[in-house]
């Protein structure tokens, strides 16, 4: 057998393996999430006027908006490691729910009346800086997702690069929406989306090339 | 040869620590594994692929969850190394078109990628016959020119183009063992 040599190789040092359990994963991921907004909040980061934000569907829609997409972006993204997996779907559902997200949004606008201009409402210079926090806050993530998936193994690592892309940048938008003082979903829909888009596409260009097996 | 069940068993046993059961679950995923690749792949590079996926089977086998089936794991990884190397044959000729259009034997065309063979039907026809002609039918990249009427340069396109569209179609479409 030609290959003898390399499979006594193979087995001759044999080390004892912790077989992968994506449980596991799944409470690292959220425990470095909660850590990170613990951290937020303790340094005085949460925004001040939150005790009138609460009151806002628009802050609601924010939120839960997000944090429902980082959780289907994060499920997909974990589950895309294995390599019996079929990620594509799992994007195509976090694809939907953006849609879904910003329809509600766009339905919460058209039931506001707001008199600003469109150009006034989006306040490009807060936004610009709005998107470098959101990029900021998204490290932890792409990075724990970055080595769950260099530790994994991917057979997709382009759909699993944009995977962590996406759950990454979400979540980076979650914590940053504790910190946000704007609820206009414009605003919202517009800064928050460019955003997250550079994370993905970050992450979509970096990941599989150092997460090669 | 063991079933799916034996192999997880062996992949479990292996995974704490059981050299023994270990060797013999390779010893038994060589002979499949070179059977797969050689329905796939020229037959030049088949035990090529074959150690490559045992390499990526044992760095990757914490991956294996032991309360699943074995086979489709093994699958995966299969099929995650042949649309490598398909790639890597496409990389390969990429260099050799930049470094110079000098053409040698391709030594390692084959005939009997069946799989492989049937996969070509998705390629455009100049794609098409230069893949077959030279990976599949042994030909010289000069012998295909000849043959095809196509310049050897392009002849090279053709592989690499038609090589790296295999490896895509693979990825999306999926490979039914």
């Amino acid at each position: 057998m030609p290959n003898e040599p390399l499979i006594d190789a193979l087995a001759g040092d044999l080390a004892p393996v912790r077989p992968r359990r994506v449980a596991r994963e799944f409470l690292i991921l959220v425990g470095i999430g909660a850590l990170e907004i613990a951290l937020m909040l303790l340094l005085g980061g949460a925004r001040p006027d939150i005790g009138v934000a609460i009151s806002l569907a628009s802050f609601w829609w924010k939120l839960l908006g997000l944090g429902a997409l980082s959780a289907i972006g994060m499920i997909t993204a974990v589950r895309s490691f294995e390599p019996v997996s079929r990620p594509w779907r799992g994007l195509r559902l976090f694809a939907l729910a953006v849609g879904l997200v910003l329809a509600v949004g766009w339905g919460i606008d058209s039931g506001d009346a707001v008199t600003m201009p469109l150009f006034e409402r989006l306040m490009w210079r807060h936004g610009l800086d709005c998107v470098l926090r959101m990029a900021a806050l998204s490290t932890p993530a792409i990075v724990a997702l970055g080595l769950l998936m260099r530790r994994g193994a991917s057979t997709d690592r382009r759909a699993s690069a944009l995977a962590v892309g996406a759950a990454s940048a979400v979540w980076g938008a979650f914590v940053f929406a504790f910190n946000c003082p704007s609820d206009d979903p414009l605003y919202i829909a517009v800064w928050y989306c460019l955003g997250c888009a550079i994370v993905t596409l970050i992450g979509r260009l970096v990941l599989p090339a150092i997460t090669r097996w | 040869m063991s079933d799916d069940g034996d192999w997880g068993a062996l992949m479990a046993a292996a995974q704490a620590g059981n050299g023994g059961a270990y060797r013999r679950l390779l010893a038994e995923l060589d002979g499949w594994l070179t059977r797969y690749y050689a329905r796939r792949l020229p037959s030049g590079v088949t035990q090529d692929a074959a150690q490559e996926a045992l390499i990526a089977i044992h760095s990757k086998r914490h991956t294996y969850d032991p309360a699943r089936p074995f086979k489709p794991w093994l699958v995966a990884i299969a099929r995650y190394k042949w649309i490598d190397r398909l790639r890597a044959m496409a990389r390969q000729l990429e260099t050799e078109l930049t470094d110079t259009l000098a053409v040698g034997d391709h030594e390692q065309g084959v005939v009997g990628a069946i799989v492989l063979a049937e996969l070509l039907a998705s390629l455009k026809p100049a794609q098409r016959d230069a893949v077959r002609l030279v990976k599949l039918e042994g030909l010289s990249i000069a012998e295909a020119a000849a043959r095809t009427g196509q310049s050897e340069s392009l002849v090279k396109v053709n592989i690499h183009r038609g090589l790296a569209k295999l490896a895509r179609i693979v990825q999306e479409r999926g490979d039914a063992e």
